[in-house]
């Protein structure tokens, strides 16, 4: 459910949005959907995954938080565990519209039935008493800016993977230490063997478009799987 | 005569008692500790506004911080205001918050804060503070960590409860014996107690005996013979009236405790969520009791929005100002009313009482043999503290212009400290500095007499440095107004915060999670 609204410091002007993290307020998610401008960042702290979309068919990346579905491995005790959150969940509840003509800047929406719409009096203010932005705004519309770049200049990456059959399907098995599994499957990761057969003329094509750095983030980002799979271990064996 | 020191006796409960008693027992678990206070006494609630030291304290004791919160009707104070000291004209009001300016060269700080054109107030450039208590802000949000906050603060509480509070934690959880007896003698020599006599059990003996028993001073006084060193030269305020106002439900609760000058001394108002303690403090050589009580009420009718002022009955209170000439005689030691008293202008009375215990608990003396040296470090220490507080109260009625004869009164050389007169000669060269202020733990620092003395107008002394420390304090000015806005925005007020505490609690009651410890 949704009920977005062009976000306005009249509609707005005492709008509170909590902004700490907790699975109540929408962060038990198990991935959350990343841009590769932002994949230097994610590298650094979370697994980097492809999937696509059966509908439309096309590629997107994930950072992975958590094996199963509503868990968030990187959640506990009210803290997020990690020095970056992928914009996607760092912009909740805003979003970023489009006038109803579809023409013209984009502008910020609010999402006003998502859980971090405080109704308590409590969280922070999206406007300060004279109706300006608040710095939490500010920051937020930064984040918009960054994300809405970033999905735009996602197409032209996915499209240089495909040309050159980079991605691969991936399954992973998560053993734990009690003996019992998890099985993560409908995920793609980048195929080194092809990128490592890639010719001059190939490679030349991908770093031109800025798209070689991106693309060895996300191999390196895989890193995180283990540490990934040791925290669901601990939370596992620790109830 | 050597001997081990394990049993710890405490005459008197109140804040000061009982909070010896907890920190005692916390720090000091291999004391054996009995607190014997007296069924027929009430106790006076030595103030209810406390330091950021007593979150700490709290925290050591082991209590968390929300169950104090709701058990003592706190709120959060993140310092004083002062209206009408200056001139007494409506717009005359300063504040002086718990945190400090930035760590930057205070001469540059202050030529920046005055290089900025059309300039506020000293604290509202030198601290985010200011912005979130002219908007009634809490200094955390709950979603914090106990006792951490965006903001330094302390509270603003209910004495009785917090005393009650800490006998139900002392008793149940520390391990303290708690009697309840009148003390009726005293055994033993001046410098060496023995035992105290009580009504109804008899002799109680002890190794240590702590004097909490307020302002009659049963062991350090009567017993220690240990002098009073009356202050009222100085401090010249001996009465106070007071009243609890109780407050509409969903009225703002102020972030900090407010000061306001009459004609003859000063009115408290602290706000908690319940009610608003109010209390006129004058002085009696210049201002009779009902010219303190129509002032007193004038005050709640234009201040407190709802009351109904001619309905309320104050509490008088006199009091004498001084301390004792030694807090530590032989085996005995005061702590709270017992070892002084003066105006709560500050709120000296509770960070008195903790400074008191931390260093008595740092230092606890395991044999007698060392315990004469304890004594005359401590009583060193704290008439140091003691001049300190003398002075720095001093300093908020030197640096006034009112009018009044009370006022021009105070402002007489004749009553101001050589120490206090020294340091004004001083500080119209330089900024106040931990260079006036060397002492650990020192009661009130640099950066609160800078907040007292720009408050109210001191002159600010001629700029020095370089070019490069200018645009460095510039900076530093700059960040403390963006973090202010920042902090405005993401703060409740103090009523949102305490309201939704108590929804969370009752909620959580109601679904059986508040286990007990």
């Amino acid at each position: 459910m949704s009920n977005h609204q062009i976000l306005n410091n009249a509609q707005h002007a005492d709008l509170r949005v909590h902004t700490h993290a907790d699975s109540a307020l929408g962060d038990a998610a198990m991935a959350a959907l990343v841009v590769p401008d932002e994949f230097r960042k994610v590298q650094a702290e979370y697994p980097i995954l492809f999937k696509r979309d059966a509908g439309s068919g096309s590629f997107s990346a994930m950072a992975l938080l958590g094996f199963e579905n509503g868990e968030n491995l990187y959640l506990s005790n009210g803290k997020w565990d990690a020095r970056y959150r992928p914009l996607s969940m760092a912009i909740q509840p805003f979003l970023v519209g489009r006038p109803a003509d579809g023409e013209g800047e984009g502008q910020v929406h609010v999402d006003m039935d998502h859980p971090r719409i405080s109704t308590s009096g409590e969280g922070t203010r999206v406007f300060d008493e004279t109706g300006q932005p608040t710095p939490f705004l500010e920051t937020i519309a930064e984040m918009l800016g960054s994300l809405h770049v970033g999905y735009e200049r996602s197409a032209g990456f996915y499209a240089a993977l495909e040309r050159h059959e980079l991605l691969e399907p991936f399954s992973l098995e998560v053993p734990l230490s009690d003996g019992s599994k998890h099985s993560l499957v409908g995920f793609h990761i980048v195929n080194e063997e092809t990128l490592r057969a890639l010719d001059a003329d190939a490679l030349a094509d991908l770093h031109g478009e800025g798209h070689l750095m991106p693309l060895f983030m996300a191999i390196a980002s895989l890193s995180h799987l283990s540490g990934l799979a040791a925290r669901k271990d601990a939370r596992h064996t620790g109830g | 005569m050597t001997g081990t020191i394990d049993r710890f006796v405490i005459v008197g409960g109140g804040t000061a008692g009982w909070l010896a008693a907890c920190v005692m027992a916390a720090r000091r678990p291999d004391l054996a500790i009995t607190l014997v206070e007296s069924p027929d006494i009430p106790t006076i609630g030595v103030g209810e506004g406390s330091w950021p030291t007593l979150r700490e304290t709290l925290r050591t004791i082991g209590i968390a911080e929300d169950d104090f919160l709701r058990e003592c009707d706190a709120s959060f104070k993140q310092g004083s205001r002062f209206d009408g000291w200056v001139t007494g004209a409506p717009d005359d009001s300063y504040l002086h918050p718990f945190t400090p300016p930035p760590p930057d060269d205070m001469r540059a700080l202050l030529a920046a804060w005055q290089d900025t054109g059309p300039h506020g107030s000293f604290a509202a450039a030198m601290t985010p503070q200011a912005a979130a208590c002219a908007r009634d802000l809490a200094p955390r949000q709950r979603a914090m960590p106990g006792y951490a906050g965006a903001l330094n603060y302390g509270y603003h509480l209910d004495a009785g409860k917090l005393a009650a509070m800490l006998r139900r934690h002392a008793t149940m959880h520390l391990g303290v014996t708690h009697l309840s007896d009148r003390v009726t003698g005293v055994v033993g020599r001046p410098d060496a107690i023995e035992a105290v006599e009580l009504a109804g059990i008899g002799r109680l003996e002890g190794d240590f005996f702590l004097d909490c028993s307020g302002m009659k001073a049963l062991l350090i006084g009567d017993h220690c013979r240990s002098a009073w060193v009356d202050r009222s030269d100085v401090s010249f305020n001996d009465r106070a009236l007071a009243v609890q106002v109780p407050v509409v439900p969903g009225s703002a609760i102020a972030s900090q405790t407010v000061a306001t000058a009459h004609e003859g001394g000063w009115i408290w108002d602290i706000a908690l969520p319940t009610r608003r303690g109010v209390g006129c403090v004058y002085s009696s050589r210049y201002m009779d009791d009902d010219r303190a009580e129509a002032i007193l009420r004038a005050h709640i009718a234009s201040h407190v929005p709802g009351a109904d002022a001619g309905s309320l009955s104050p509490r008088k209170l006199s009091f004498a100002t001084g301390h004792r000439e030694h807090f530590w005689r032989g085996n005995c030691l005061a702590v709270g009313l017992s070892a002084g008293f003066i105006e709560p202008l500050e709120a000296s009375a509770i960070v008195m009482i903790e400074l008191s215990l931390k260093a008595l608990a740092d230092n606890f003396p395991t044999s007698s043999d060392a315990m004469p040296i304890h004594a005359e470090r401590f009583n060193a220490l704290f008439r140091y503290r003691w001049d300190r507080i003398v002075d720095f109260l001093k300093l908020h009625y030197v640096l006034s212009a009112r009018a009044e004869p009370y006022w021009m009164a105070q402002r007489d050389p004749a009553t101001i400290p050589q120490s206090l007169a020294n340091q004004l000669v001083l500080w119209r060269d330089q900024p106040p500095s931990t260079w006036d202020f060397p002492q650990i733990d020192e009661i009130f620092s640099a950066a609160s007499q800078q907040y007292v003395l720009y408050g109210m107008g001191f002159a600010i002394p001629r700029a020095g440095g370089s070019n490069t420390v200018g645009a460095q304090a510039r900076a530093r000015l700059a960040e403390v107004h963006e973090r202010a806005r920042g902090l405005v925005s993401a703060l409740p007020t103090n009523r949102i915060y305490t309201d939704a505490m108590k929804t969370t609690a009752t909620a959580a009651t109601a679904q059986g999670e508040n286990a007990l410890p």
